[in-house]
């Protein structure tokens, strides 16, 4: 990735991930991050919406598995790109959708590969 | 031999994380399976629930080499018991056919296909009968045996070495030196021991590769073995997803490391494929006999008529007891949904109560309730039992915490127990012994298990223990009593610390506002009244057993697995905290100044009730509690010759079986379950539940936008799913989904129990649990029947914006019927195969014919 400026701001070019899902599968997908060294990332609970199958509910009070959650995951391409590999396996049976996209960020040591 | 052949140039190899989505799929085969000590109730087909409830049953029966149904034989018994009505199982044989034209299309002269699958059902012997159990393969034994040796929590004499490297890395290390491996392997081993890569993902993408596997088969590849240790893999789901991380200190293990050793042995050509089809019988000789008909008059049938014939002369058992498990959940159905519109269309009319009482939905409860009414002006409610509170518990002197909240949430709040004020004397005490009694056992361990000492430690303590066991065979009451005396009581002495955080002295464990909204959900939730009575009781439950490796499945499911008195015991004390009313005032919940609240716990076994913290009770209020524990002591007395009817025993018999290390059925606990009712308790007041339904306390006046109703199904009614499924499965076929019979057990590491000396960890529930003494089911296994009292259209929003509750209803696990205030009718809601046979423009709730 070459990185840019931004004004004064030096930047570093990297991907995200996003991913929508059942929040009962969200084990699975936490352990192709860890799997394809995602050094780090942010979940959301209780995500809303509206999908092929209707409008989805978000918070529910006593249950952590109901309802979907996303996450976010900045790292360098090629480990995205194993990521979305995983993913696009368990996506053949599970239902849930992931966003990828091109993201420039102020320190790349934030998001530097963890081992595995 | 594949094991040691190059991979081709051209071959796919997957990359880490294909591998890692699809070994997490695989992982879904099996529930996670909660070790001993916090048995949680789970569905062994819950990786199945996205699918069609009987296409379930058919696609893991022979994954697992299980039945789908009870045996015919135990079906007929059930109906002669009354457990299922004759016109329903005609009803159900009908509904079989496709409905009543098909089903009265004649075959023969005066002979309809009814009139043939009743003879089926009701007379012919069965030929072919599914799956009954079989040894477990050498294979299967030998990963059996190491991960025993590797998931041991310190009851084995000699730890497994290398247990940091992982599992799949340490069976490697060892496997060399084990003559079964030779013996599986051969050389073949031997090189692949050699050669195989280290990282469990990695050997497995290798191993499918040289395999042959394709990509379409790779995932039902790596299920099939998975489903061959269900017990094991159902262990290691437990750990790596429901367990604390201090469990896997220094012995990591996830599901690739059991596939990967999976692999490992089938590329040396040792994995055993199981038989799993015994092929479809065929009655057809004695269908001909039943009616007279010979093989010539058969053959004259046009070939339709021949095919029909054909179709239930080969139909197997497996579908014959579909028909009956069916007919019994319409017997129940009926007679309860005929109950419940009569008492909708009749309410009762409620005097202010003396007392109320907030009891755990577990179905245990319901009877207790109804006879604790009958003592008094007594309010009873449901609410889940663990009273809304995400937390764990340090309990005194014990090195590990207990999760008191269903699996379903993490613990938000770690609570600690401390000595209630003026007895930390006693508490050290009490600690004190505790600790000398944990390392008293694992010396004696020590001492049996050495090869120098086994003979000296028996020489030395036999005596000793032939003593103690025949006081606790002979008068276990008087062992319980002695004891009593040596030790304060714990519940005098601890109290779970609310206000006490465990690491921070200046940071409390909840904040005002945390104790103000669970506070506020008892309220929301159940439909309780501001206007509360003089004395409200919270009461938890819990069982108890001795010597019972399965004590805690009886104790509360919402709890983890343990007893609810500490859920109650912090809840009444925030609802007792003049800040936390004060924050509730503000939401317009207004205790009246005379309202104490007070924690109790119901022993479930012996129907004793605990009141906790009784010296902080107001003086003002000594004579309500007098009379509330009076009812309670006669509600207990009733509730105990109740059961002990049920049970084939005197009540007193129930008092001696909870302290007699050799009771295999202390309780029937949830046996019997059947149905989840959401509803005000003037609804099922005057209705004697037999101890088969949950009860959540609901009122839908006082929930206009339905985040009550959804909480309730989405949480509490989930968890009752899970019990239902388990006790359904674990009774259909006990020694697969079940853990076989109690008395040839034997307990593992402290994780579970195997039958025997080896194999797999059992899972499911024990037969004494779901059968009596001669074999008869007492648990009729049938599906959950949720019932709502609620507009219909509120609840078609909610199970309709919630994927857990339209796959539960839609795939016809769970039968939903809602009682509509309005119009007081009783309607069903339509799982999506029968939605999908009616009308082009289909609903989603059908009325409910009665």
């Amino acid at each position: 990735m070459t990185d840019a400026t931004f004004g004064e701001l030096r930047l570093h070019r990297l991907k995200k991930i996003e991913i929508v899902l059942l929040a009962e599968d969200r084990l699975l997908v936490e352990d192709l991050l860890k799997t394809a060294g995602v050094g780090g990332w942010s979940m959301i609970r209780d995500v809303a919406g509206m999908g092929h199958s209707g409008f989805h509910q978000g918070k529910t009070i006593f249950n952590d598995q109901s309802g979907l959650v996303m996450f976010v995951g900045v790292a360098e391409e090629k480990i995205i790109s194993e990521v979305a590999r995983g993913l696009a396996r368990l996506f053949e049976k599970r239902p849930g959708v992931t966003f990828l996209s091109d993201v420039e960020v102020m320190r790349s040591d934030y998001f530097a590969k963890s081992p595995a | 031999m594949n094991m040691i052949a190059p991979l081709s140039p051209g071959a796919p190899i997957l990359s880490r994380t294909e591998v890692a989505g699809l070994v997490a799929l695989a992982a879904r085969t099996v529930p996670p399976l909660w070790p001993l000590e916090s048995a949680i109730a789970v569905n062994p087909l819950a990786g199945f629930e996205n699918l069609p409830f009987e296409e379930a049953v058919g696609r893991a029966a022979p994954l697992f080499r299980a039945r789908r149904n009870l045996p015919l034989a135990q079906w007929r018994a059930l109906l002669a018991l009354g457990k299922v009505e004759e016109r329903f199982l005609r009803d159900a044989a009908i509904h079989k056919l496709g409905g009543l034209d098909p089903a009265f299309e004649l075959i023969g002269p005066d002979i309809s296909r009814l009139d043939l699958l009743m003879a089926r059902l009701s007379h012919l012997p069965v030929e072919n009968e599914e799956a009954t159990p079989d040894a477990l393969t050498p294979d299967a034994a030998f990963i059996a045996k190491w991960c025993a040796a590797f998931f041991d929590q310190g009851q084995a004499a000699f730890a497994m070495p290398h247990r940091e490297l992982g599992l799949y890395r340490a069976a490697l290390a060892v496997i060399a030196h084990d003559p079964e491996f030779r013996a599986l392997t051969g050389a073949a081993g031997h090189h692949l021991l050699l050669s195989v890569p280290r990282d469990p993902l990695d050997a497995i993408a290798e191993g499918l590769v040289v395999l042959g596997i394709p990509r379409s088969e790779e995932e039902g590849k790596l299920a099939d073995l998975v489903a061959r240790l269900p017990g094991w893999a159902g262990h290691i789901r437990w750990r790596t997803e429901n367990a604390d991380a201090d469990i896997s200190d220094g012995a990591p293990a996830g599901m690739a490391d059991l596939l990967a050793l999976w692999l490992l042995l089938d590329r040396a050509g040792a994995v055993v494929t199981p038989p799993r089809s015994t092929g479809e019988p065929d009655v057809t000789a004695q269908l001909l006999a039943q009616f007279g008909l010979t093989r010539a008059t058969l053959a004259s049938l046009p070939e339709k008529g021949r095919k029909r014939f054909a179709e239930i002369a080969t139909m197997d058992e497996g579908a014959l007891g579909g028909v009956f498990q069916i007919a019994a959940e319409w017997t129940y159905r009926s007679g309860l949904a005929t109950k419940l519109q009569s008492a909708a269309a009749n309410p009762v009319s409620c005097e202010a109560p003396d007392a109320q009482l907030i009891f755990c939905i577990d179905v245990r409860s319901e009877p207790f309730r109804r006879l604790l009414e009958a003592q008094g002006r007594y309010e009873t409610f449901g609410y889940a039992g663990f009273f809304g509170l995400p937390i764990a518990l340090h309990r005194f002197g014990d090195m590990r915490r207990r999760r008191l909240l269903p699996v379903l949430l993490s613990p938000q709040h770690d609570v600690v127990e401390a000595p209630a004020p003026g007895r930390e004397q006693d508490a050290l005490s009490l600690a004190a012994g505790q600790e000398q009694a944990r390392r008293t056992s694992m010396l004696f361990n020590a001492g049996k298990q050495g090869t120098a000492t086994a003979f000296a430690t028996a020489e030395a303590t036999g005596s000793i223990a032939g003593v103690l066991m025949a006081a606790r065979t002979l008068t276990p009451g008087l062992v319980k009593r002695v004891n009593a005396v040596l030790s304060p009581s714990r519940e005098d002495v601890l109290a779970p610390a609310s206000g006490q955080h465990r690491d921070h002295a200046w940071h409390p464990t909840f904040s005002l506002s945390d104790k103000v909204g669970f506070a506020l959900a008892l309220f929301k939730l159940t439909g309780l009244s501001a206007q509360t009575a003089r004395l409200v009781a919270l009461v938890g439950h819990g069982g108890s057993a001795t010597n019972n490796p399965y004590a805690s499945a009886l104790d509360c499911g919402a709890c983890g697995g343990h007893a609810g008195g500490s859920n109650a015991r912090v809840l009444a004390s925030f609802l007792n905290d003049p800040d936390v009313r004060a924050g509730l005032a503000l939401k317009d919940i207004r205790i009246p100044a005379e309202t104490w609240f007070i924690a109790a716990e119901h022993n479930t076994t012996t129907d004793e009730v605990i009141i906790f913290d009784k010296h902080s009770v107001p003086e003002s209020h000594g004579d309500d509690l007098a009379r509330l524990v009076e009812s309670l002591a006669k509600a207990g007395a009733a509730n105990r010759d109740r059961r002990a009817a049920l049970l084939g025993r005197t009540a007193k018999d129930l008092l001696t079986g909870a302290m007699h290390w050799g009771e295999v059925r202390p309780e029937w606990g949830l046996a019997g379950n059947a149905a989840f009712i959401v509803g005000p308790r003037r609804l099922t007041r005057e209705i004697d539940l037999e101890g088969r339904a949950f009860l959540h306390s609901y009122d839908w006046k006082k929930d206009p936008d339905g985040t009550a109703l959804t909480t309730i199904l989405t949480a509490p009614m989930v968890v009752a799913q899970w019990i239902n499924c388990q006790y359904l499965f674990s009774t259909v076929d006990n020694d697969r989904y079940g853990s076989g019979d109690k008395v040839t057990q034997n307990v593992v590491g402290g994780i579970g129990v195997l039958q025997g000396n080896g194999g797999d960890l059992r899972i499911g529930l024990p037969k004494q649990s779901l059968f009596t003494d001669n074999g008869t089911p007492f648990h009729v296994p049938q599906r959950l029947l949720t019932v709502v009292l609620a507009p219909v259209d509120r609840v078609e929003r909610v199970v309709k914006s919630n994927d857990i509750l339209d796959r539960l209803f839609g795939n016809g696990w769970v039968t939903l019927v809602v009682m509509d205030p309005h119009t007081g009718k009783a309607l069903r809601w339509l799982p999506d195969d029968e939605r999908d046979a009616e009308l082009s423009v289909a609903p989603t709730i059908h009325e409910l014919e009665i």
